[in-house]
Formats: C-alpha cells, sequence, structure tokens
C-alpha cells in the first residue's frame, strides 16, 4: 500500500464525479428533499415538549436512507465501468497494485457519499436549534451514519469487481441494500408468525339476564358494581397463535436504521417515553426480544385481579434487553470485507481466468 | 550493455475453447523496432497483453528486460511502457492531469510528474491542448495522449498496439522520427500494426504471427523469396504503347503482362531478377521513369504466408 498512489486512485474518482453536472444536480435534489423533511419534522414534533431530538433523529434517518439509495449507482459500476471505458488496464499497467484500485475506489465512493451527509448538515444545525439535542446522540448518530455510507460504499466497489456488467452490479448493490434494510424486517415479520407457538386464553364471564345485566348471586335485583356477587358462568379454555419475535429480533440487527436507533444512546420524556425516533425505533427492536406471555386469563366475575399491572416501562424495556447493534455492524463489515477480498482476487492482474464475457481491455 | 529486450518462449493462452495464442516464441532486441505483424484475429493483442502483464499465459515463459512479470509484475511494470489499441482517456480530465495522475500512478512525486507531462505533452504534439478534456480531443490526438502516457516512467520496454491508427500523415511521420528516436536510446519496442507499409518504414525486424503462432524464420525467408510484383513506367508513353517493347526486352508474352491503370506489372523471384531486368530496359535505351516493388517486403511477406496458410 502506498498512500500517494491510494489517494491518486481516489482523486481520479472524485475529480470525474465532481466535473458532472449530473452530480450537483443530485445533490441539489437531495437538498430540497431535506428541506421538505425538516418543515414536516418540525410541524410534526414542534408542541410536544423539547422538539430538538425528534427533528434531529428524522433528518438523520433521511439522510441515511437517501444515502442508501444513492451509493449503490454512484458506487456499484467504478470497476467493471472502468473496465468498459477501457481506462482500468492503463491503470493496471502502472505501479498500483490491485488493493490500491479497490481500496482508492472505496475511498472514493465513501466521501462521495458523505458529501450527501455534508449537505445534510446544516438542516442538523436547525435541528438542533429547537433544543434538547443530546450531544453525545449527535456523536453516535453521525459515526453510525458515516460507517454505513461506507460500508454500502465497500459493496458497490467490490460487487463491480466481482461482476461483469455495470448494469447487472449496480442492481446486485442495490439488492443487497434492499435485503438489508427491507428483507431483515420482511423475514423478521414473516419467519417470527410462521414459528407461533400456541397460547391458551382461559375466560370466564358472569351469567346475564333477560335485559343483559348481570344476574345476581342469592336473588338480589341488581349488582352491577359489586362483581363479586356476579353469578358465575363456567371457564373456557381456548388456544390462539402467538408470533414469536423473540426467537427471530437478532435478524433485525443487521438493518442500518436499527444499527442506528440501537447505538444512538437514548433518552426519556417526562412521560417515560423516548424522546426521539432512535429511540422509538430502538424500543420497538427491544421489545421483540421479550418472550410473549402464553397464558392469558380474563374473569369477568373478578375483573382486575389477573390485569398485569406491571407492563415493564419503555425505560425498564431497554435497560433489560441486550444492544445488538454492533453485532449487526460487524456482520455487515464482514459481507463487505469478504466481497472486496472477491473482488480483488477476480481483477488481480496478471489474470489467470476472466469473468466470462469481458477482456481486460 | 545489451539489455535482453523482450525474450518470449513458447507461450500459449486460450481463453474457453478459443486458443488465441498458440505457440508464440520471439525475441525483441534493445535498441531496435521490432513489428509484430499479423491477420485479424491472429492473437496480436492477447500476446501484447500477456506481455504487459496484464495476462498470465497458460503456458510459456515472458522476459521482460530479464523480468518475469508474472513473478514480478512490479518490477516488470516499473520497465514497460503499454499503449493499447482500445483506446480509454478519462473524458473529463485534461491531457496534462491525465499524464499527471499516469505520473503519480507510477510513483513518480508531484513535481516530477507536472514536469514530465509538460515535456511529453510537447513531444506528442498535444501542447496546444494541453488543458482541453479528453473527451474533446479528436481519435489521432487520443492516439498521441496514449503514447505519452506510455512514456510517462520512461519505460526500457514499449509495447505499442496499433499506434499509428487514426493519425495523420504529419503525426504519422512524427510518430515514426520519435519512434526511431526512443530505440536509438537503446529502448526495446514492439509494435504492432495493419499498416504494413507504415510499419516498413520504422521497423527494424519483424515478427509474423498466424493462427496464434510466430511463423519461423526460414519460413518468413522462403515466403519473402518468392515472386514479387514490381511496377513499371517509361516516362514517354503510356502503358499499352510501353507493354511490348518492355516485353521484348525482358523475353516475355507482352499479351500477358498486366497492366494497372499507368504502370505493367512484372514479377520477379529475387532483388538480383529485377536490378538486371532494370539493368536491361536502361540498356535498351527505354526512358524508364518508375521501377519500384509494387508492394512492400512486409506485406508481401505477410500476404504470401495467409495464401499459405488458406
Amino acid at each position: 500500500m502506498n498512500a500517494a498512489r491510494l489517494w491518486t486512485i481516489a482523486r481520479l474518482e472524485l475529480l470525474q464525479r465532481v466535473r458532472t453536472v449530473s452530480w450537483y444536480v443530485l445533490l441539489g435534489v437531495f437538498a430540497l428533499l431535506l428541506v421538505g423533511v425538516t418543515a414536516l419534522a418540525y410541524l410534526a414534533y414542534g408542541g410536544w415538549g423539547q422538539s430538538g431530538p425528534g427533528i434531529y433523529s428524522v433528518v438523520v434517518c433521511v439522510t441515511l436512507l437517501l444515502v442508501l439509495l444513492v451509493s449503490p449507482t454512484l458506487s456499484g459500476n467504478s470497476i467493471n465501468g472502468d473496465r468498459d471505458a477501457a481506462t482500468l488496464a492503463p491503470v493496471q499497467v502502472t505501479l498500483v497494485t490491485t488493493g490500491e484500485i479497490l481500496l482508492g475506489k472505496f475511498i472514493a465512493g465513501w466521501i462521495t457519499g458523505l458529501a450527501f451527509a455534508a449537505v445534510a448538515a446544516p438542516f442538523l444545525v436547525i435541528a438542533t436549534f429547537a433544543g434538547g439535542v443530546d450531544p453525545l446522540t449527535v456523536v453516535v448518530s453521525l459515526v453510525v451514519l458515516v460507517v454505513e455510507t461506507g460500508v454500502v460504499a465497500a459493496i458497490g466497489v467490490a460487487l463491480s469487481g466481482l461482476l461483469a456488467r455495470p448494469l447487472f452490479s449496480v442492481a446486485t448493490t442495490y439488492l443487497v441494500v434492499a435485503a438489508l434494510t427491507v428483507g431483515t424486517p420482511l423475514g423478521f415479520g414473516l419467519i417470527g408468525a410462521a414459528v407461533a407457538s400456541e397460547g391458551t386464553s382461559i375466560t370466564r364471564s358472569y351469567e346475564t339476564g333477560p335485559d343483559g345485566a348481570p344476574l345476581c348471586q342469592d336473588g338480589v335485583r341488581f349488582c352491577g358494581d359489586t362483581p363479586d356477587s356476579f353469578v358465575c358462568g363456567e371457564w373456557q379454555t381456548g388456544t390462539y397463535r402467538v408470533p414469536r419475535f423473540d426467537y427471530v429480533w437478532w435478524l433485525l440487527s443487521a438493518n442500518p436504521f436499527v444499527i442506528l436507533g440501537d447505538a444512538t444512546p437514548t433518552r426519556f420524556t417526562e412521560y417515560g417515553y423516548p424522546d426521539d425516533l432512535f429511540g422509538s425505533l430502538k424500543l420497538s427492536v427491544r421489545s421483540a426480544q421479550l418472550p410473549p406471555s402464553l397464558e392469558q386469563r380474563w374473569d369477568d366475575c373478578a375483573p382486575g385481579v389477573h390485569l398485569d399491572s406491571t407492563q415493564p416501562t419503555p425505560r425498564e424495556i431497554i435497560d433489560e434487553t441486550v444492544p445488538s447493534w454492533f453485532v449487526g455492524l460487524a456482520v455487515q463489515v464482514l459481507l463487505a470485507g469478504l466481497l472486496l477480498w472477491g473482488a480483488w482476487a477476480r481483477t488481480r492482474t496478471p489474470a489467470r481466468s476472466l469473468p466470462p464475457g469481458t477482456r481486460i481491455a | 550493455m545489451t539489455l535482453p529486450g523482450i525474450v518470449v518462449t513458447g507461450v500459449r493462452r486460450s481463453f474457453g475453447h478459443v486458443h488465441a495464442v498458440r505457440d508464440v516464441s520471439l525475441e525483441a532486441r534493445a535498441g531496435a523496432v521490432t513489428g509484430l505483424v499479423g491477420p485479424n484475429g491472429s492473437g496480436k493483442t492477447t500476446l501484447m497483453l500477456m506481455l504487459a502483464s496484464l495476462l498470465a499465459p497458460d503456458a510459456g515463459t515472458i522476459r521482460i528486460g530479464g523480468v518475469d512479470p508474472l513473478a514480478e509484475p512490479a518490477a516488470a511494470r516499473a520497465l514497460l511502457g503499454w499503449m493499447p489499441d482500445a483506446l480509454g482517456a478519462w473524458p473529463t480530465l485534461t491531457a496534462r492531469e491525465t499524464l499527471v495522475m499516469t505520473g503519480r500512478l507510477y510513483g513518480l512525486d508531484a513535481e516530477a510528474a507536472r514536469a514530465g507531462a509538460a515535456r511529453l505533452l510537447d513531444e506528442v504534439g498535444l501542447g496546444t491542448l494541453s488543458d482541453a478534456p479528453a473527451r474533446v480531443l479528436s481519435r489521432g490526438q487520443k492516439q498521441r495522449l496514449g503514447l505519452a502516457r506510455a512514456l510517462v516512467h520512461d519505460p526500457r520496454v514499449l509495447l505499442l498496439d496499433e499506434p499509428a491508427s487514426g493519425l495523420d500523415p504529419q503525426a504519422r511521420i512524427d510518430l515514426r522520427v520519435l519512434l526511431r528516436r526512443l530505440a536509438a536510446e537503446g529502448r526495446t519496442i514492439l509494435i504492432s500494426s495493419h499498416i504494413l507499409s507504415e510499419l516498413e518504414e520504422v521497423v527494424d525486424e519483424a515478427v509474423f504471427l498466424v493462427d496464434g503462432t510466430t511463423v519461423s524464420s526460414e519460413r518468413v525467408a522462403a515466403a519473402a523469396t518468392r515472386l514479387r510484383t514490381w511496377r513499371i513506367r517509361l516516362a514517354d508513353r503510356d502503358a499499352t504503347a510501353a507493354a511490348l517493347p518492355v516485353a521484348q526486352t525482358l523475353g516475355l508474352d507482352a499479351a500477358l503482362v498486366p497492366i494497372d491503370r499507368r504502370d505493367l506489372l512484372v514479377s520477379f523471384a529475387s532483388d538480383d531478377d529485377a536490378a538486371s531486368a532494370l539493368a536491361a530496359l536502361v540498356g535498351a535505351g527505354l526512358p524508364v521513369a518508375e521501377f519500384a516493388a509494387a508492394t512492400g517486403l512486409l506485406e508481401h511477406t505477410f500476404l504470401d504466408l495467409r495464401g499459405e496458410r488458406s
């Protein structure tokens, strides 16, 4: 690895990008979108205490979404596109190593993705004007955003080295990103529902008279306000399906948004709920870790007795369950690393075997 | 000191069922321009790619200035400059930036890369277009940029794939002069081209490639000595009128001497035969205005070898 050569490769990519008009159009559209999102977030979170954390988290999530949507196009054809344009081989005959080519293109792709985060920066600052934004939240969420941008760029560059056709590798990069963002909740929902357990419900109701009012013991005419004196029916047992999301919650851990939410420290409002979108995301994902209760009991004759009065609060749920963001992030980094390694083996020169249908120059 | 230049022994390379290069052995001297001649699909570009350290041969050995590009690609790349037949230029970069970037990729420091780029742009005649983006360059100008790019790191060995295609006549002459100078500096130059008359003027030696195999020097020699056609034109009469006196002098049947526009076409087995025929014509008092081989030696050999194959 030679830093000067590595940077030259990255600079080559970046120089060509900043000289295309479409690139600026894309950034402009992105900025316009953020104007809209920030305005709507102000309206949505305004009026409920401090709205800063909410607005801030929405802008970060939308930035992540747009980076995930745009990055595959920017990095997904960097190697096979160069091969098609006959600009790869002239680089390969220089002293640049295959590792430097891959890494340089990856760095360029990463910086390109970060340009979108840079466009989002003013909006993040505006969000903090609303007050109450935790500096730690800012730091952690931005670090996750930066790392996620890098992961997508690495996957795009790697697939462009592994697959011969630019169109195909861009599409495959989109599929991988979609598998992580949409595929994980889909798998979570479907598998969780498929491996459902059988829950039992045990209920008893009171007998009713002809007028629909509860029948009372000892022939009393009216006892609507004293359930103790109802005439009670038989206990009835039924079964129902309980999805076991606690078995598959880990599937969600590779989701970029879940990583973002799960990694960011959560603060709670005065009502005990998370004060931003990250926290809400974290709460719903963590709740899935809790095993569902497989027995429900209801007694009309003694309402309130079986009501679970000890529902855990959001804070308790988050404190009792395990964080998973580092596992998900590790899986993503491992995937990107493996793909890059494969691309390296495929792009290495002198080439022994070529991907079918390609020529080297 | 004579560096080995390029030495190739028994190289073979196939892509699936296509045997692009079957058996190539050649040697290119340092200080000389060696031409690589062969029909389309004869394996020239595949061979060039192997020499350029981009493609590994299935069998055989390659030495670039004594270095095996398979074992030590970096050392071989430092020695060789490669100009591909497919012109790939970064479309939005200027000619100067292209050369500076390439220099940096060869490990030159920023200052050396800039100075080298300026010198090379002048050398290949792109001085006035230094700051034009590559996408506005014409094909010939891109070709010159490609040549400059191959020279960025002052390579000892040059591999040029079709360098003259798209060049105007003046640029071809410039290229010829440049190549002769580079060779005179002791570099090894291997150049492939379809334009045999072009090649003829610049190469010292030629290697013939047919069906992925180098043609042995004996076969080349045999092909070169077969009948070759000369053009003859007399100053004072047209071809039809000239046929009879020329045929009589050379002892041919005038009706069988082909006429091509203003010239008569007469075949001779060797240069000696041609020389004595010229002496006879001049001796007979005929005003010979033109007496020249109709095809270059390379072209003659090439066509002959191809004829043998079919």
